[in-house]
C-alpha cells in the first residue's frame, strides 16, 4: 500500500532539513576557505619582509579588513541555520513570515546561484505576525522553489512576494525567465503542498502558464477546520 | 644551462575572492597562475592557451566541474586536473578519478600540499610527455598517443 501524504510528511521534511545543511556546509567551507587563503597571505607577505613600507602595510590592512568583513558574512549565515533550527522547537508559534522567507533564501542561495538563479524578495514591510508552524511553510515554500527551478533550466529569477489582508497573508512566489511549460515532471505544486497548505488551514493555487504560485494563510488560527486546528487536538 | 620550465597554474572557482587570493598565494611560489570564474571561461580559456595543471572547483553556476574535467580531457587531455572543492562526496571523487583527475582536495586546503600536488602532477605530465616522446620517435603514434590520453 503507497504511504500517504500524512505518512511521507516526516521523510520529506528530513530529506529538506538535510539538503538544507548540505548546502550550508558547502557555503561555509568555502568561505572558510576564503579566511584561510587571507590569513596565509598576510602569513606569507610577512615572512617575505614585506609588511615594511606604507604602500605593503597598506595592501594588507586591506586584506585584514577582507577577513573581518568573511567573518561577517559567515556570521550572518550561521544565524539564518540557528533561526532555521529553532523554527522547529515547538510544532507552532508566532512568526514573521518574511524572515521565515528571508532566513530560507539566504541558505538556499548557493543551490539557486549553481543554477544561476536569482533570489528576489518584495516584501510586505508592514506584514503582521501569523500564528502556525514556520517549519512546515518553509517546507512548503522549499518544495515550490524546486519546482520553479526545474522550469527554469537556462536560469531567470525566482521572486518571493508577501503581502497582507485583515484576515490572512499571501505568499507569491513567481519564476521568472524562459520557463518550461508544466508536464509531468515539472509541476507547479503536488499533492505534499496541497496538503501542507491544508494542515496550515490555508490555500494554494497556481496562475496557469505564468510561473505564479500563491499561497494565503489565515492570520488567526482557524476555529474550525484544519488538520492543525489546536481546540480540536485539546478536546480529543 | 636549461631554463628552469615554469608550471603554468590555471585556478576556476566561482568564489572570487578565493580565488584571487589563492592566485596571489601561489604566485609567490613561483607559479605562473590565471583565474576563470566558470566552467564555460576555463573551456575558453584552454583552447587558446594549454595550462600544465587546472585546479577546478566542482560546483560552479553553469557547468559542473565533472562537466568541465571530462570536456578538458576531451580537448586536451595532457592538462592534469587537480579537484577543489567545498562540497565533494566519495562519489564525486571517484568520478573524478575516472575521468582522469590527478587528485581530490578538500576546501580549505593547506597551501603547502596543494603546491606540491599541482607540482606532482606536473612531474606526471613531463614524464609522459617523455615517454610519449619516445614512442612518437619510434613511430609508435597510437601508443604515444594513448600516453598522452592516460589510456597507458
Amino acid at each position: 500500500m503507497e504511504p500517504n501524504d500524512e505518512e511521507t510528511l516526516p521523510a520529506l521534511h528530513l530529506n529538506f532539513i538535510g539538503k538544507t545543511l548540505s548546502v550550508f556546509t558547502h557555503e561555509v567551507k568555502n568561505h572558510l576557505a576564503i579566511l584561510r587563503e587571507s590569513v596565509g597571505l598576510i602569513g606569507d607577505l610577512a615572512e617575505m619582509g614585506k609588511l615594511s613600507s606604507k604602500a605593503e602595510i597598506a595592501d594588507s590592512l586591506q586584506v585584514i579588513q577582507a577577513i573581518d568583513n568573511q567573518i561577517g558574512k559567515t556570521s550572518w549565515l550561521c544565524t539564518q541555520l540557528n533561526r532555521f533550527a529553532h523554527r522547529m522547537d515547538k510544532p507552532f508559534s508566532t512568526f514573521n513570515v518574511n524572515e521565515a522567507l528571508e532566513e530560507l533564501s539566504e541558505l538556499l542561495h548557493r543551490l539557486a546561484n549553481q543554477k544561476r538563479i536569482a533570489f528576489q524578495k518584495d516584501f510586505d514591510k508592514d506584514i503582521p505576525p501569523v500564528y502556525g508552524s514556520p517549519a512546515q511553510l518553509e517546507l512548503l515554500v522549499f518544495r515550490i522553489i524546486d519546482q520553479h527551478m526545474l522550469r527554469l533550466p537556462g536560469g531567470g529569477a525566482i521572486v518571493f512576494k508577501t503581502g497582507h489582508t485583515k484576515d490572512s497573508i499571501k505568499i507569491n512566489i513567481i519564476a521568472e525567465g524562459n520557463l518550461l511549460e508544466y508536464n509531468e515532471e515539472v509541476i507547479s505544486h503536488d499533492d505534499i503542498c496541497e496538503h501542507i497548505v491544508r494542515r496550515l488551514g490555508g490555500d494554494i493555487s497556481t496562475a496557469a502558464g505564468d510561473g505564479k504560485v500563491s499561497i494565503t494563510i489565515p492570520l488567526s488560527f482557524p476555529e474550525s477546520g484544519g488538520e492543525f486546528d489546536l481546540k480540536k487536538t485539546k478536546s480529543s | 644551462m636549461k631554463k628552469k620550465k615554469d608550471i603554468k597554474v590555471l585556478l576556476v572557482d566561482d568564489e572570487v575572492d578565493f580565488v584571487n587570493t589563492l592566485a596571489q598565494r601561489l604566485k609567490m611560489r613561483e607559479l605562473l597562475v590565471d583565474t576563470v570564474y566558470d566552467g564555460e571561461q576555463a573551456l575558453s580559456f584552454i583552447k587558446k592557451i594549454e595550462p600544465d595543471v587546472i585546479v577546478l572547483d566542482l560546483k560552479m553556476p553553469g557547468l559542473h566541474g565533472i562537466e568541465v574535467l571530462r570536456e578538458v580531457k576531451n580537448i586536451r587531455p595532457s592538462i592534469q586536473v587537480i579537484i577543489l572543492t567545498g562540497h565533494g562526496t566519495d562519489k564525486d571523487e571517484e568520478e573524478a578519478r575516472q575521468l582522469g583527475g590527478f587528485d581530490f582536495l578538500r576546501k580549505p586546503a593547506d597551501i603547502d600540499l596543494l603546491v606540491a600536488k599541482i607540482k606532482e602532477a606536473f612531474a606526471e605530465k613531463l614524464e609522459r610527455a617523455m615517454t610519449a616522446i619516445a614512442y612518437a620517435e619510434e613511430g609508435v603514434f597510437d601508443t604515444a598517443q594513448k600516453i598522452i590520453r592516460k589510456e597507458e
